[in-house]
């Protein structure tokens, strides 16, 4: 047996964790941080570039909106609207959608049928219609934004997961639970679950990145949170009009969302290859 | 014969990149058409030779010295091309483990045909039926359906077949087999062997033959080159290294293998470990000094050079002539027979497995497992099961722990009906042990916790110090030292582990254990130690035991009585001695032929 080598954190999970952190910060600690209230008005600052263009100033470092709203402030509460969603949503998803893939993976047979059946109707909707579709049911805000995402994405772990719980459930560890009278509620909390979450762990933050960019269309399409909450969707929305004379205003917002999505990515695929024990264990000769 | 050499690898040494050798001046010549066995236990080095042949080494491992020429062109000065376009068409190599040779995402069909097209087949038609004429060859059954298979759909003897047929499919010159019979079951590998033979008659193709069971080196091989911690400890001709061996560690694995015949000796143990990359850094001897039993102290401070003993014959041993001093313990005659207990712990009467399987149209359609199954066991007996693989042993085996339901017939288990009993009664008295204890031990619990596993599911509250106490007991049974109880699964060897899933079995004092082909796929020695750790639990006579083996001498080597299945009916069944030696149903009989040694005619 050779000694185990000492290994440097995954990359992608350093930079992504630290990305990824500094949006959740950002959300947290919003009222502190941000130099204004995400609604004030200026007029007399309208559509003020960001200070390293003409004319900015560092009144308003990344500029204002249309409306005369401080950029740098509605950025930094839009990390609030999309971290709230993308947590609370994901983590919903996640509780759904484990819960049927380990029904379905350990009982197997007409249990596994109907929730797979089920999961594949769900995924022949195209998602973004799903949710719209959902919304103009519920109706608008942040609690049913974040309903909209868990109902259109538990299948998404409800299908991946329940192939990892068909692999471990064939392991057998736990045969052996069965034979020394382990209940079905028991194998599957200590001796599935633990096996599964590692893959669970990762959708998680992959799905986080997904409910950010989901809760963004919504916002742009008016179909998410009320208007008085900002959003980074509805920037985007409200800048569009002024897009040639001010540019800024749109780009902003997206570098945040694809700086968000990217920093989970990163994160969810550095915790897959650190997590995965395929990748940890050396076979020797 | 003045045949030329085919493989020449001269004084290979292989390391880690913090320095520590793997392979150690490995120096070995394959003539064409002669087949070479590479023996030894895992970790000695023996894939590595097969993978810096078909460069395929593993990640932080290269060749720091030495060379390999193959039919007088050398492999490790060759550019990555022209060495990829030689292997596959003039050199076939069968790697170890043939899940990681397959992509899982390409069916069978598709990956074989690819490989069959590199090596000049133009038309897909011939190619299919090229797959399927080398699929029939290796006993695949079904070939055509295979070709829309993928890789998961197949178990790891199939997907071993399906690699062999590849690396003979061009007919190269050399073949490189890495364990290619080690999944497989003993009629297959007969299958195997008798491919490998005709190939060797039809295209002079040298095999060097990488494997742990001596057995079958000295049915396949010509010669054989015995590896000990990265080093060739002996070399020559099959025949006289594994039956007359001159080296101590040749002789000690011969002394730990289990006969078909012959009087029945103890099995021979060799203490210790053999010692890894690190280790061997810090031995200026002979690397198996620490476990020869005819070590002296100048073994510890030279190292033997590998010398001549006979014609073609070397030893690297200070001397390899007292090699025959080291001898088996004769087994204690008249064992556990006298103390059977009168009362039965397991009675079959009719015992029938029938498998429903549906269709995706519904259909329902009825598959025999077993039929009509007579036989009992006695208290304190061991018996033993045999049979190929698909006879229905394993069925026979989940019927009886409660893992599947009883179709037709009455099975009585410790006095109560399987059928009927509530299950709860069973769960101390029936045991199982698993094949496989990378599977059978959940890798998140520590062994303290594995081994003592059963007392959770009983609710009766256990103190922490019971169950330490426990642990301990336990882990004293299968003699194993009581600081293992901190560690992970991972953390043991193979031989190891085999043992704490011995003893999770034993913590709830069952009855009647069950034991599925606890010991295919260990090496020689660990296998030896395990064979012999249950020869000593049965002197306590605490439990009967039923062993699955495809192996008969292990089954004569542990058991009293044995039964013979075949196709899901017992065909014969008795003391070992007798059905071993006079078999009376010609199905037997055959199984003992295989044993006996799959005759390959030399040329
Ligand atoms: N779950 C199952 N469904 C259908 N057939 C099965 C199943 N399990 C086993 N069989 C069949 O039962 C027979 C005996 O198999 P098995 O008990 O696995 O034998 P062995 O242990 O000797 O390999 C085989 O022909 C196999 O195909
Ligand atoms: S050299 Fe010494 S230790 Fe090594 S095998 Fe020979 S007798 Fe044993
Ligand atoms: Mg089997």
């Amino acid at each position: 047996m050779m000694g185990k080598m000492y290994r440097l954190p995954d990359p992608g999970l350093l930079i992504g964790g630290s990305v990824a952190l500094l949006v959740l910060v950002c959300g947290i600690f919003a009222p502190w941080i941000a130099p204004y209230h995400p609604n004030d008005q200026e007029l007399l600052f309208i559509l003020a570039p960001p200070v390293w263009a003409d004319g900015g100033s560092m009144a308003h470092p990344l500029g204002t909106d249309s409306l005369g709203r401080d950029t740098l402030s509605r950025l930094i509460y839009g990390a609030r609207t999309a971290v709230t969603v993308a947590a609370a949503a994901s983590f919903g998803a996640m509780l759904l959608g484990a819960f049927f893939a380990h029904l379905a993976g350990y009982f197997g047979g007409w249990v596994d049928w109907i929730i797979s059946r089920t999961v594949e109707i769900w995924l022949s909707f195209p998602p973004v219609v799903l949710s719209m579709l959902l919304i103009t049911g519920l109706g608008i805000g942040i609690d049913k934004v974040i309903l909209a995402i868990v109902l259109v994405d538990w299948t998404r772990f409800c299908r991946v997961l329940r192939s990892e719980v068909q692999v471990a459930r064939g392991q057998d560890y736990v045969a052996f639970a069965r034979l020394i009278g382990f209940s079905h509620f028991r194998v599957i909390i200590r001796e599935i679950f633990p096996a599964t979450l590692p893959m669970l762990i990762t959708l998680l933050s992959l799905q986080m990145g997904i409910s950010v960019v989901v809760e963004a269309i919504l916002s742009f399409v008016a179909m998410g949170v009320p208007s008085d909450v900002p959003a980074w969707g509805q920037m985007i929305a409200d800048a569009r009009i002024d897009m040639y004379y001010a540019p800024w205003g749109l780009a902003l917002p997206i570098f945040a969302i694809f700086l968000t999505v990217l920093s989970f990515n990163l994160f969810g695929d550095g915790l897959r290859r650190t997590l995965d024990p395929r990748h940890t264990a050396q076979r020797s000769a | 014969m003045t045949e030329h050499d085919i493989l020449r690898i001269k004084s290979l040494e292989i390391s880690l990149m913090t320095g520590h050798n793997i392979l150690n001046g490995i120096d070995l010549t394959i003539r064409a058409g002669r087949i070479h066995g590479v023996i030894g236990e895992s970790g000695a080095g023996k894939s590595m030779i097969g993978s810096a042949i078909a460069d395929t080494l593993p990640q932080g491992l290269e060749i720091s010295r030495g060379a390999i020429e193959f039919d007088g062109l050398t492999l490790t000065d060759m550019n990555a091309r022209t060495r990829r376009d030689l292997l596959g068409r003039d050199i076939g190599f069968i790697p170890q483990e043939p899940m990681s040779a397959l992509n899982p995402s390409l069916t069978i069909g598709h990956q074989v045909c690819h490989h069959l097209a590199r090596i000049g087949l133009r038309t897909a038609k011939t190619r299919q039926e090229r797959a399927v004429e080398l699929f029939t060859e290796v006993g695949l059954d079904r070939p055509w359906d295979l070709l829309q298979s993928y890789p998961h759909q197949l178990s790891g003897g199939m997907l071993q077949r399906v690699l062999i047929a590849m690396a003979f499919a061009s007919n190269p010159r050399l073949v490189i087999a890495d364990e290619p019979t080690t999944a497989l079951d003993v009629t297959i590998q007969k299958k195997v062997v008798e491919l490998i033979a005709r190939t060797r008659a039809a295209h002079n193709t040298a095999v060097l033959f990488i494997t742990h069971d001596l057995q079958l080196a000295a049915d396949v091989c010509d010669d054989v080159s015995v590896l000990y911690a990265g080093r060739i400890v002996e070399t020559g001709a099959a025949e006289r290294i594994i039956h007359a061996p001159m080296h101590p560690y040749s002789r000690c694995l011969n002394l730990a293998t289990p006969n078909l015949s012959g009087p029945k000796a103890q099995l021979m143990i060799l203490p210790g470990t053999m010692p890894g990359p690190v280790d061997r850094m810090q031995m200026p001897g002979c690397e198996f000094a620490l476990r020869c039993p005819l070590a002296e102290d100048q073994c510890h401070s030279t190292r033997p050079a590998l010398d001549g003993v006979g014609t073609e014959h070397k030893s690297a041993c200070h001397w390899p002539e007292r090699t025959g001093l080291i001898t088996a313990v004769e087994a204690p005659t008249g064992t556990a027979a006298g103390r059977l207990g009168e009362k039965l712990v397991l009675r079959a009467t009719g015992l029938g497995k029938a498998y429903r399987q549906h269709d995706w149209l519904g259909r329902v359609r009825e598959v025999h497992a077993l039929r009509g199954l007579d036989f009992d066991v006695r208290e304190g007996e061991f018996v033993g099961i045999v049979g190929e693989s698909g006879s229905g042993k394993s069925s026979l085996t989940k019927l009886i722990v409660g893992l599947e339901d009883v179709s037709t017939g009455v099975l009585e288990l410790v006095g109560l009906d399987r059928a009927t009993a509530p299950r709860a009664d069973f769960f101390d008295k029936v045991q199982l042990v698993f094949q496989d204890p990378q599977s059978a031990l959940n890798p998140r619990r520590k062994i303290g916790r594995l081994v003592t596993q059963a007392l959770e599911g009983r609710g009766g509250a256990y103190s922490a110090a019971t169950r330490a106490e426990l642990v301990k007991t336990l882990l004293a049974k299968v003699m194993l030292p009581p600081e293992v109880a901190d560690r992970f699964p991972d953390q043991l060897s193979g031989g190891q582990k085999q043992r704490v899933n011995i003893a999770r079995a034993l913590c709830s004092n069952p009855q009647l254990l069950i034991a599925d082909e606890i010991v295919s796929g260990l090496d020689v020695s660990v296998q030896a130690q395990i064979l012999e750790l249950l020869s000593a639990l049965r002197k306590e006579a605490a439990f009967s035991l039923l062993l699955v083996s495809h192996d008969l001498a292990v089954v004569r080597h542990v058991c009293d009585r044995t039964l013979v299945m075949c196709k899901g009916e017992i065909v014969e069944q008795g003391p070992v001695e007798e059905v071993f030696g006079n078999p009376q149903h010609p199905y037997t009989r055959d199984l003992v032929a295989a044993a006996q040694g799959p005759t390959v005619s030399s040329i």
